[in-house]
């Protein structure tokens, strides 16, 4: 498994090296394609919420997605 | 979401000209910091199912799993010049059996007990957010209570969010705590306590950066540390530690495809806990706007190792031990397809999901559980803004 990882954290290098000197100066008025809601980071607050106490209820993982929900979800 | 915005969203001409009057932070690129224009009220209901189990894993009880109406309600409003409010109605109608314990079928094979006869529950959860938002940022203050038949839970959040001079990165910050009781209902199953209570409390760190015109990235790290009673109690061959820390990594980037009107998604997290599960989600997203409306479509995979402490059949010989499937390794597979569309002050929404589960789709080592899990679920949706 740890190989599994290494691999991932390999491959992922590249890229977040490639993201950090390829930053481009972007000004206010030109934010508009920034703005669309295609680039939000969820489909929604109330999605995200249902959809994240379903998983939360079913897998063993949990978080990084802010706060959850209450509920047992033990069944 | 002002006129403005939903005006310039719906013309690739103007957004291709740059017409953000607004400098953007980059922590939710749709929004300024400003509390929204418009009130809103909202109207979801979703129904979730559970396959039933093959009939070859199931020593005694019925196959048939759970069935969960779920009814969300909301209204969200601006209040004066800087603030907003938001309060959350949800109802939970939940039905069917779960697995009680796994044992050696006839066969030689792990099979599943289930717990009989069909269990019926409601959840009611009502949560209220309020939020400020000034020049460089927006802070939230949410509580949140939720009960039903054999649970109760309170909790409190709060998030902070602040940019960069440019506003081209944005900095996050949330904390949230819970405190819960748990007093199971007897009539159904063996169980063997009376009341416990668990407190949990999480945090997260995260900054986003815009990169270019049309992508951006974040990443984020969290923390959640719970104590308590956190073993199941419907659950006959489940003890687990009182204790459990848990970790994330957590990255996402999105990237707008302008001849295409289109964005990808993509977000990946890593979990690790000291129950000794680690775990890898990875979700890709294609966001297609098409005038009115918006189709996407997404795929999600989840893998996950086993905890210490599990084995098909519960070893009750040891200090902790369970055999619930959400604690084996496996591998799942998540299909599904949100459509919205926006008629002037109304919007519509659907979206349905297939989620499937397979022990031979891990990327971990061990054992298979009887029980994984199947289901789909399916969302219907109505709001509405006014001034």
């Amino acid at each position: 498994m740890k190989t599994v990882v290494l691999n991932i954290a390999l491959f992922m290098l590249p890229l977040w090296l490639h993201g950090c000197t390829a930053i481009e100066p972007v000004s206010a008025w030109e934010r508009g394609y920034l703005a669309d809601p295609a680039m939000q980071w969820d489909r929604g607050k109330r999605e995200a919420k249902f959809a994240g106490h379903v998983y939360t209820s079913k897998e063993a993982s949990s978080g990084g997605a802010g706060a959850a929900g209450g509920g047992c979800g033990c069944n | 979401m002002s006129k403005l915005i939903m005006l310039r969203t719906d013309s690739r001409l103007v957004r291709s000209l740059g017409a953000t009057l607004t400098a953007l932070p980059a922590y939710q690129s749709a929004l300024a910091d400003a509390p929204p224009a418009f009130t809103e009220v909202g109207l979801r209901y979703s129904h979730y199912s559970e396959d039933s189990l093959p009939e070859e894993r199931v020593i005694f009880g019925s196959p048939s799993r759970y069935d969960i109406d779920v009814t969300q309600l909301w209204i969200e409003a601006p209040v004066g010049g800087a603030w907003s409010i938001a309060l959350d109605v949800q109802n939970d109608a939940m039905s069917g059996a779960s697995p009680w314990f796994v044992g050696l079928g006839l066969d030689g094979e792990p099979g599943v007990i289930m717990s009989g006869a069909s269990i019926e529950d409601n959840r009611v959860e009502v949560g209220v957010t309020t939020r400020y938002f000034w020049a460089d940022g927006n802070a939230g203050l949410a509580i949140s209570h939720s009960e039903e038949d054999d649970y109760e839970a309170l909790s409190f959040a709060f998030d902070v969010a602040w940019n960069s001079a440019d506003n081209s990165r944005t900095w996050t910050a949330s904390a949230s705590s819970s405190n819960d009781n748990v007093s199971p209902v007897k009539e159904r199953i063996p169980v063997f306590i009376d009341e416990e209570s668990l407190n949990t409390q999480s945090m997260y760190f995260g900054v986003s950066q815009i990169l270019s015109q049309t992508k951006i990235v974040r990443i984020g790290l969290s923390y959640t540390q719970s104590e308590g009673y956190l073993t199941d109690p419907y659950k006959f061959a489940d003890r687990r530690p009182d204790t459990h820390d848990k970790w994330t990594l957590s990255a996402g980037y999105r990237q707008f495809m302008v001849n295409m009107d289109a964005a990808l998604q993509a977000d990946y997290r890593y979990y690790h806990d000291d129950w000794g599960t680690d775990s890898h989600t990875i979700e890709i997203g294609w966001h297609q706007n098409l005038g009115k409306h918006v189709l996407a479509p997404y795929l999600r995979y989840y893998t996950q190792g086993e905890a210490d402490f599990f084995s098909p059949i519960a070893d009750r010989s040891q200090p902790f031990y369970a055999d619930d499937y959400r604690l084996s390794s496996y591998g799942a597979l998540t299909a599904g397809v949100r459509w919205t569309v926006q008629f002037g002050d109304w919007g519509i929404e659907a979206q349905a999901e297939r989620y499937r589960s397979n022990n031979d789709w891990s990327l971990f080592d061990g054992d298979a559980a009887p029980a994984l899990v199947d289901f789909w679920r399916a969302t219907v949706g109505l709001s509405w803004r006014f001034d």
